[in-house]
Formats: structure tokens, C-alpha cells, sequence
């Protein structure tokens, strides 16, 4: 049975697809957005997250870790990251929960455990199970399992995709998927590049492609200050959008599956998980877009045909 | 005369202006009397100048400061200082009603307020010739909230009182008084004639006190009103009411007199018993929808009870109707606690529910609350009864129903504190040195000891019965029941045909919690020693050890996160204290049923109880109703908080409501309101009996919690009611805060 790095399961999710959901979260992502808010689904391996203001400084930690990751000097306990060998031993006696453990393998047998808790309140709100991460195109065949076993259950399934993954791998989920939301953060390459660490070709591909599909897609742009909050790029990604659906209306039988446009505000909720996982938020001088600017991209979407939201 | 003040005002300004005087009047109470942690009833102090203060203790049991009128004394008739019986209760009650001063408002369409609680009068509030010192030990053994001297929590008919009036009501007792010879019976009567009496003098030197400010009232629209006023209620001093505002006229006086006497005042389905009244007065077109809700919303401005919309009828069809939604219509426009609840149900209009979450959206205030009302009617034949009765009961307090003026069951009145339960099984197993301490030794002693505190619950509650008629009689429900005239016996004493006794567990989270951490912690892991958590325990997790201790117990799995040993403590928690409650009826045979709810006195019984091995410190606050502690889950799903409290429910009728905190992040979108609604319905579907919930804007709340006087208006849903912010015990707010911020 497939199992990977999962580093959470929320329930009661109801903005990533219809009704009321369990968003399943992967870990492991190629792309490196500097604003992400999910820091900890970005590698694919297990890392000990680090929550200073709830340490109590009691230094069990520090008699537990078998490569002295620990130390506690004047009193104050000090987290070594580049000595952890991420064993675990020290979240065990950590009574404070200021050490976590970030990822646990997980077989699809575990996962659905959790995910079929909430079967009753799919049911009454149409809802059903996300897969977001990390980048579930990046496991495929685990990912590949729930969404097998959510629809052999007879609950709705969705994925959320940076796009950043191989089309087959992409491909081989869509058969038990039934809605792709998808982010589109920069269309102008070179600016794609630089505020994500890679460049968009495949991602543009893979969007391409998924058009050309029967498949219901929300595109998504997360609308970051210094990236994509002009007027001007969110233009190109709006006509972008609007080819894809041309050509998916051209296609004949498939047109009768949406493409719809969401527009998220950039916000700063996830900056306590940089702290704890040691890394660097560059994202932390930048302020959320304000209402009346996201209104103002909305209608740049709506104007050209597109069924958009933001939020 | 000023053309500005002369302008016509529309019913939205009227209702404006309401809000506003409401206001005022709630920070007056702020500065004089305080903070108040319970419903906020309406009550508008004494003039200045004419207030006592006084200690007491409310009809829920919390202590307050009271203001009285310096110039009103009762006259005792018992040498302890206590006024006691039918006679002397309904003769002070009739004086009090004499002096009482009038209050009219000339921009509402409905005239009257209260001004004092006359149960802070009635010191002692227990005769003490009926000793219940043989109880005493127990009961405070287990901190119960043992209901001896409980009042009101029942509902009455009001289509009595509609179809009577005072008139006839007092016809009435005079007839019965001729039949029933008996000395019971003749004081009886005596205290409702008073009380009869005393309401007619209210309402007639109101209309008076209307009439003679029409006179100088130079306002042509409020003049006019002001003589509608005068005309109506000389009319209803006698007379049944006629029209629709006649009846919420006549509703207004029942219920202020209701919560100025024992704080009672329970509505049930206003929607169901206006109804006629509407329906009549559109036909003849003396009314319109707008008047309807300006007239309900002149009521509940001044009342802000418990009331029931929507519904099975006795048959089980729907009773939905468009009163119900004007009901919901007014309670949005004035945007105070009103305690308004919406049915919800296979056959209930889902569009009532949705109607409903849009207005906890729109208006942040935790109104409505939503009552599965197909599962407390089920719950409630199990107890042996038809199911038309059970949907017959009608929603009529904090979390509770009852048979509108057939029933009487001293709800959400008794409370068996089952941390403080627990603690003595534990402490018990612990002091005894013949046994090895184990989990099964700590849950055998705690299950013995919740049949013993229910035993020792169900003793009282006869006693109660046997002597509160004496003491202080259910005059103003009495009123309106079936029964209490024409039996010439107190509700609380055979006056009406059911009694159903609620009696409440509560602290269900502190003790499946403290279970799962002890079996983890000292049987699984052994990390602990039985010695070292007794000392633990005993010094309040004192010191560094202690608190680490403290922080490693509350690690463990707890109820509501799903699947725990803590969820199946809770279940197995739930289930014998059902069964000690169902097993059999008190000692003279009265039937009891069990619910899971704390009211807001889980601050209250925290007090009583020492440290808990979940982690919890000495004396701070047990858990809320049936639900799983804040920080629950790090996700604090609200699903899997409906499943956890579905599953614990009792299921006789009687409620475990589930109580749920949202952060502003749930935007009142269509897929948000869907969401709620869908959540609502499966909790329902699930088990579930009540929802209340609080969606709360978080930097205003802390801003409130800081100074509550930056937003005075700001409402909060509590617990089964909801109440200004402001007027909250800062540890109460500190509740509030606690549950909003853990979903962070």
C-alpha cells in the first residue's frame, strides 16, 4: 500500500471546493515562493519544527537527543537545527508542544481513517476530500491511492496543484478527480522565475493541457504585492484563462465543464511556521492587497467573460 | 413646533431610537450594578434617588449586586425576615406592582418595563423551618446545584392568558375558589388574586400615565401613539387582547410581571400563538408586515426571552410560518441579546435555517441558536410518553423545553458536577491504602458515585416539591397552566398534569480528559507514578516538575479530537450518567430526565473542584456543557466537534448542546453560510439537540475584553444565551476570549 509524508489533515475546510471538506496536505513541493503560507509542505522529508514562545525551558529535550541537537545554556534551551537527525525522541518528552514533529508517513489506510470521519457532513453539503500540500503531483501514486479509495467511497475529490509536476504524473490523478484548482501566480516568465525559483513553461503546459480535458479547473492566482499585484499581469493570466476556455469551448463535448477564476489576497498567516522551521520569511515586509485593489483585479477577469471570486 | 422634530418617524427609526435607550440603559447597569453573567432581561433600574442595593443570589443560582426601591419593604411573615406561601408572596408582590412607577415610551408602540427583581426582596430565600441539612453533606460533597428552592424554568400557555385576559383570569380563580375548599387551595388563590390585582393597578395607572403624556406631547404621530397606548391597555385591564399589537401588549405585561417576580418569563412559540392575531389583522388590513416587526421588536426590546420558531406541530407537519420570519426580521433589526431559537428538522422549511445563518453572518451577535427538534421530540417520548406530546414541548429557556403550561421540570436548574464527582472517586481510590490504584479501581468508585449523586439529586428534588408551594409558589406561571386553578394546587405541587425533572451533568470534557491523560500517562506510558499524581494533584502542579507534569497530561488526546481514548471515556461518561439518571424515578416517583449542560456556571462549579489530572489547575473553570475543551484539536474542526457532541447526547429529550466559536476567517460567503447550515443539519441528523453559535470579529472582541466600553454593543452568544459583552464578568469574557482565540 502506498504511503507518504503528510503534514496535515484538516477538517472542516470550505474554501477548497465545494461544501464542507478534509484537506489532506503532502509534503513536498519543487516550487520555492517566497510568500508561501504551507512552508512545511515544501520538503519532501520530515523536519522538527522549533516553536520558541511555547518552550518552558525544562531541558528534557536536551537528555533525549541522541546528536546533542539541544542545549540548554543559562537556563534557555537552544535548538541546534544542523545537528537534528529529526529521530523524534525529543517531541516525546517535549510537554509544551514546542517541539513538533513536521510530516509523518502515513499509509492511505491511515489517511482514510481520518478523511471518512467527516462522510456524514459531505454528504449533506456536497462536500468531500482536497488534496493540497506540497505539490500532490509530486506523489502521485500515494495521492493517487486516497483519491482511488475517496471514490470508491462515493465522495467528491479535488486536487490543489501548483502545476509544477510532470503532466503524467498530473494526469494519472485526473481520472479520480473531480475538480483541479490550480494556481497561476505569473505568466511573464522571467518574473515567474524570480519570485518562485523556477520558470512557468511546464506550468503553462500543464494548465494547457488540463484545458483541454473535461475537467471542472479553478485557477487560482494568489495576488502577492512585488510579484503579480498589477493590474497588468493579473491581465495577462486573465487572458490567459480566457484562451483556455476558447479552446475548451471549441473542443465540442467538453465544454460543458467550468473554468472559473478565484483571486486570493496575500496574507501573512503563515510566518510563525517560518520561525519554527528555521527558515527566513521574506515575505514579511510586504502588506495584504487591499480590498478595494482586489476588487479593482476582480473586475479585470469578469470584464473579460471569466466566472471569478476573490477572497 | 420644530419641523424636524415633527417629521414622521419611519419603524426602522423608531426602532433605532429603541436600541438607543436600550443602551443607555444597559450602561447604567454597567456603572451601578455591574457586571451580570447571565441573560440580559430587559430590566431597567429604579429611578436615581430611589435605588437600595443588595447581595443576592439570582434565580440561576449567580451571585449579583440587586438595586430595590429605597422606598418599598415587604412585610415578612416569618421571624426569620422571609416572605413565604402563596398569601404573603402575592400580597408584597401586589404592593410592590402598586408602587411600581409607570414607564411609557412614547416611540414604541408597547408600554411597560420592570425596574427591580422582587425575588431580591425575599430574603431568606428558603423558609428554614424546612430543614434540609440531612441533604447538606452530600450536596456538598458533590458541589451539586441540587434545584431545592429552584423557580420558574417552565413555560406556560399563553393562548390561556390571550383567551382570557386579567378579566377572566380572576373570574376564573374566583370560580375555582368556590370549588376547592381546601386550605392549600383557598391561599392559593389568595396569591393569584393578588397577583391578578396588582397587574390590573399596573396596567391602569400606565395607560393613565399614557393618556397624561399624549396631553403635552407635541409630536403628532408620537401624541397619537401615545393615546393607542392609554386606549389599549385600558382596555386590556380586563379585556382579552383583539389585535395583533393588543396581543403583544398583553404578552409584554405577562412577561415583565414574570421576570420581575421570579425572573421567569419563558415564551415558547410566539410564532404559533401570535399567529391568529397576525393572520386576523392582515385580512382586515389594520397590519402589515412592517408593523408586525416593529411591534415585536417593541417587545423584545424590553424582553429578550426564550422563543421558538418554526417546528412540528402535533402531527409532525411543520408549523413554519411568515410570523416566523418576521420574528427573525425584528430580533435583526435590533441587534440585542434576544434568545430567539430556530427549529430545524426533517419537515422544518430549510429555508428558516438558512434565513438563520444569514443573520449570525449579517449581525455577529450568536442569534439565532438552532434547535433539532426532531431529536429532542424522539428523546423525549422515550421517556414513556406519546410522540405528539414530545413535539409539543416547546423551546423555552437556556437549553431547554417544555410542555407549554402542562409541565413542570425545574430545568436547566439542577446540576451534578461530575469533575467534582470524579475528584472524590479518584481522591477516594488514592486514600486507600488496601487497594492498587489502577484505572478501573478510579472509574468503578467514579461510577458508584455518580448513582449516589443523582440518589442524593432525586431526594432533594422531592423535598423540593414537598414544601416550594410553601416557600415560594409559581404564582405567575400558575396563571397560566392548565391546572393550577382548577386543581387550587402550585405548579410545583401537583398543579399541572407532567412532571419531567431535568438534571444535568456537567463537566463531561474535564473528566473524559482527565481519564485518557491518567491511562496514558500512568498505565500505558508510566511516566507517572498513582503517588506522584496525588501529589501532583494536591499542590496544584506546583513547581517546575508540577508544571511540566501538568503540560505532559494535557498533551494527551482529548475529547472531540476523534477516535481518542477521551472520546470513549466521554461516550462511556455520558452513558452511566444517563443510566443513573434513567434507572428509576426519584423516591415519590417523579421522572427525571438527564441532559449534559453547565450553563454559564461551569465558572461557578469550577470553584469547588481541586486540580484534575487533564491538566486543568485548581478551581479554575470545568468544561462548557457537552463540549470538548478549547484547543481540543489543533484545527479545532467544528466537525469533528458536532460528531463528539453527537455522540454524548443522552437522548431523552432533554439537550447537550454544542456551542461553537467562529473566527471572522468564515466570511459570510454562500459557501460559508451553506457550510454552517450543512454543519447544523448533519449535527441533527447525527444525535445532535441544540447549536449555538458564536461567529466573533477577534480584535474587537480583545479590544471589548480590554475596555468593554470601546463597544458597548457588542453581543455575544455565552452559553444557551447571549449577552452584551460589557456586562460579563471579566472572567466570563476571559471564556469567551479563550474559546476564539483556540481556534487559532
Amino acid at each position: 500500500m502506498p504511503s507518504d509524508l503528510v503534514f496535515n489533515i484538516q477538517r472542516f475546510t470550505i474554501h477548497d471546493g465545494p461544501g464542507i471538506r478534509t484537506t489532506v496536505f503532502v509534503k513536498g513541493c519543487a516550487m520555492g515562493c517566497f510568500w508561501c503560507h504551507n512552508p512545511e509542505g515544501r520538503h519532501s522529508y520530515r523536519e522538527l519544527q522549533y516553536f520558541e514562545d511555547r518552550c518552558i525551558h525544562c531541558g528534557e529535550c536536551v537528555h533525549v537527543c541522541p546528536s546533542q541537537a539541544h542545549d540548554l545554556r543559562d537556563g534557555l534551551h537552544h535548538f541546534l537545527r544542523d545537528r537534528c537527525r529529526v529521530t523524534g525522541e525529543c517531541v516525546k518528552v517535549c510537554c509544551s508542544g514546542a517541539l513538533e514533529m513536521n510530516g509523518r508517513v502515513m499509509t492511505v489506510d491511515e489517511v482514510m481513517e481520518e478523511v471518512l470521519r467527516d462522510r456524514p457532513f459531505y454528504q449533506t453539503s456536497g462536500g468531500g476530500v482536497t488534496i493540497s500540500g506540497g505539490e500532490p503531483g509530486l506523489n502521485a501514486d500515494f495521492v493517487r491511492g486516497i483519491l482511488g479509495r475517496c471514490k470508491g467511497e462515493g465522495l467528491h475529490t479535488a486536487i490543489e496543484t501548483c502545476g509544477y509536476c510532470s503532466w503524467s504524473a498530473l494526469e494519472s490523478l485526473l481520472p479520480f478527480t473531480d475538480l483541479v484548482m490550480m494556481d497561476l501566480k505569473v505568466i511573464t516568465p522571467e518574473k515567474h522565475r524570480l519570485a518562485t525559483g523556477n520558470t512557468n513553461e511546464q506550468i503553462l503546459a500543464n494548465a494547457r493541457r488540463l484545458a483541454a480535458t473535461a475537467m471542472p479547473i479553478i485557477f487560482r492566482t494568489p495576488i502577492v504585492p512585488t510579484v503579480n499585484d498589477t493590474v497588468e499581469e493579473v491581465r495577462h493570466i486573465v487572458a490567459f484563462i480566457a484562451d483556455l476556455i476558447a479552446l475548451r469551448t471549441r473542443g465540442g463535448a467538453n465544454h460543458r465543464s467550468r473554468i472559473s477564476y478565484e483571486l486570493l489576497a496575500f496574507h501573512k498567516l503563515g510566518s510563525v511556521k517560518y520561525r519554527s522551521l528555521g527558515l527566513e520569511y521574506h515575505a514579511i515586509a510586504l502588506d495584504p492587497p487591499k480590498r478595494r485593489h482586489m476588487e479593482e483585479l476582480l473586475v479585470l477577469a469578469t470584464e473579460a467573460g471569466i466566472e471569478a471570486t476573490m477572497r | 413646533m420644530d419641523v424636524v422634530t415633527a417629521k414622521e418617524l419611519t419603524y426602522q427609526e423608531r426602532i433605532e431610537r429603541l436600541r438607543a435607550t436600550k443602551m443607555r440603559h444597559t450602561e447604567e447597569k454597567w456603572r451601578d450594578i455591574g457586571v451580570l453573567d447571565m441573560d440580559d432581561h430587559g430590566l431597567i433600574l429604579p429611578p436615581v434617588g430611589s435605588r437600595r442595593y443588595v447581595q443576592v443570589i439570582s434565580g440561576s443560582g449567580v451571585p449579583m449586586k440587586d438595586a430595590l426601591f429605597a422606598d418599598f419593604t415587604p412585610k415578612s411573615n416569618h421571624p426569620s425576615g422571609g416572605i413565604f406561601g402563596a398569601r404573603a408572596c402575592g400580597e408584597n408582590f401586589h404592593a410592590l406592582l402598586e408602587m411600581h412607577p409607570t414607564y411609557v415610551d412614547p416611540v414604541s408602540s408597547l408600554a411597560g418595563c420592570y425596574m427591580v427583581n422582587f425575588l431580591s426582596y425575599r430574603q431568606p430565600a428558603w423558609n428554614p423551618d424546612f430543614d434540609f441539612s440531612h441533604l447538606k453533606v452530600e450536596h456538598e460533597l458533590y458541589g451539586l446545584h441540587h434545584g431545592i428552592g429552584a423557580v420558574q424554568h417552565f413555560c406556560q400557555d399563553m393562548t390561556i392568558g390571550f383567551t382570557l385576559g386579567w378579566g377572566g383570569i380572576l373570574a376564573k380563580i374566583k370560580k375555582y375558589r368556590m370549588i376547592n375548599r381546601d386550605e392549600e387551595a383557598q391561599e392559593l388563590y389568595d396569591g393569584l388574586e393578588h397577583f391578578v390585582l396588582g397587574m390590573q393597578t399596573w396596567i391602569e395607572k400606565t395607560a393613565r400615565a399614557a393618556r397624561e403624556m399624549a396631553e403635552v406631547e407635541e409630536h403628532p404621530q408620537l401624541r397619537e401613539n401615545l393615546i393607542q397606548i392609554a386606549d389599549m391597555n385600558d382596555r386590556l385591564i380586563a379585556s382579552p387582547p383583539q389585535t395583533f399589537r393588543e396581543a403583544c401588549q398583553w404578552m409584554l405585561w405577562y412577561q415583565l410581571a414574570g421576570k420581575m417576580y421570579n425572573m421567569g418569563g419563558s415564551l415558547g412559540r410566539i410564532d404559533q400563538f401570535l399567529y391568529p392575531f397576525y393572520v386576523r389583522d392582515v385580512e382586515r388590513a389594520i397590519l402589515n408586515d412592517e408593523e408586525a416587526i416593529f411591534h415585536l421588536a417593541c417587545h423584545f426590546v424590553m424582553d429578550t426571552s426564550y422563543t421558538q420558531l418554526g417546528g412540528p406541530d402535533a402531527s409532525g407537519n411543520d408549523s413554519t410560518n411568515r410570523l416566523s420570519y418576521l420574528v427573525l426580521e425584528a430580533v435583526h433589526r435590533l441587534k440585542i441579546p434576544v434568545n430567539v431559537g430556530v427549529s430545524v428538522g426533517e419537515k422544518v422549511d430549510p429555508a428558516l435555517l438558512r434565513r438563520g445563518v444569514e443573520i449570525l453572518f449579517e449581525d455577529k451577535t450568536g442569534i439565532p441558536k438552532f434547535l433539532g427538534v426532531d431529536r429532542t421530540s424522539e428523546g423525549f417520548a422515550r421517556n414513556g410518553y406519546p410522540p405528539a406530546l414530545g413535539r409539543e414541548r416547546a423551546y423555552s429557556g437556556c437549553h431547554w423545553c417544555a410542555l407549554p403550561g402542562r409541565e413542570y421540570t425545574v430545568n436547566d436548574c439542577v446540576k451534578i458536577n461530575l469533575a467534582r464527582v470524579f475528584e472524590v472517586a479518584l481522591q477516594e481510590m488514592l486514600a486507600d491504602t488496601s487497594v492498587t490504584p489502577s484505572m478501573a479501581a478510579v472509574w468503578g468508585r467514579f461510577e458508584r458515585h455518580v448513582r449516589r449523586s443523582v440518589a442524593v439529586v432525586a431526594t432533594g428534588l422531592d423535598f423540593h416539591i414537598d414544601h416550594m408551594y410553601r416557600v415560594f409558589p409559581e404564582l405567575h406561571l400558575d396563571l397560566l397552566c392548565h391546572g393550577p386553578i382548577e386543581r387550587g394546587r402550585d405548579a410545583s405541587h401537583g398543579g399541572v398534569e407532567y412532571v419531567n425533572l431535568c438534571v444535568d451533568g456537567s463537566g463531561l470534557a474535564t473528566v473524559a480528559d482527565s481519564f485518557a491523560a491518567l491511562e496514558k500517562n500512568l498505565e500505558l506510558e508510566t511516566r507517572y507514578t498513582w503517588g506522584q499524581m496525588r501529589q501532583f494533584l494536591a499542590s496544584d502542579w506546583d513547581g517546575p516538575e508540577g508544571e511540566r507534569a501538568r503540560l505532559m497530561m494535557r498533551k494527551t488526546a482529548r475529547y472531540g479530537s476523534g477516535g481518542s481514548r477521551a472520546d470513549e471515556y466521554a461516550v462511556r461518561i455520558s452513558n452511566i450518567f444517563t443510566a443513573a439518571v434513567k434507572e428509576k424515578p426519584t423516591p415519590h416517583g417523579y421522572n427525571m430526565i438527564p441532559g449534559l449542560f453547565s450553563w454559564a456556571a461551569n465558572l461557578l462549579l469550577g470553584k469547588d473542584v481541586g486540580a484534575t489530572p487533564n491538566g486543568r489547575h485548581a478551581h479554575a473553570m470545568i468544561s462548557h456543557g457537552p463540549n470538548p475543551d478549547p484547543g481540543f484539536r489543533k484545527d479545532a474542526a467544528p466537525t469533528a466537534l458536532a460528531l463528539a457532541v453527537a455522540a454524548v447526547q443522552p437522548g431523552y429529550g432533554n439537550t447537550a448542546p454544542m456551542q461553537v466559536d467562529f473566527d471572522p476567517g468564515v466570511s459570510g460567503s454562500q459557501e460559508s453560510i451553506d457550510s454552517i447550515a450543512a454543519l447544523i443539519r448533519t449535527h441533527f441528523d447525527l444525535g445532535g439537540t441544540q447549536v449555538n453559535i458564536n461567529i466573533l470579529d477577534k480584535k474587537r472582541l480583545l479590544e471589548a475584553h480590554e475596555d468593554p466600553s470601546r463597544h458597548p454593543g457588542l453581543v455575544v452568544r455565552v452559553t444557551g444565551f447571549s449577552a452584551f459583552f460589557g456586562s460579563l464578568s471579566p472572567e466570563m469574557r476571559q471564556m469567551v476570549v479563550d474559546r476564539i482565540l483556540s481556534q487559532e
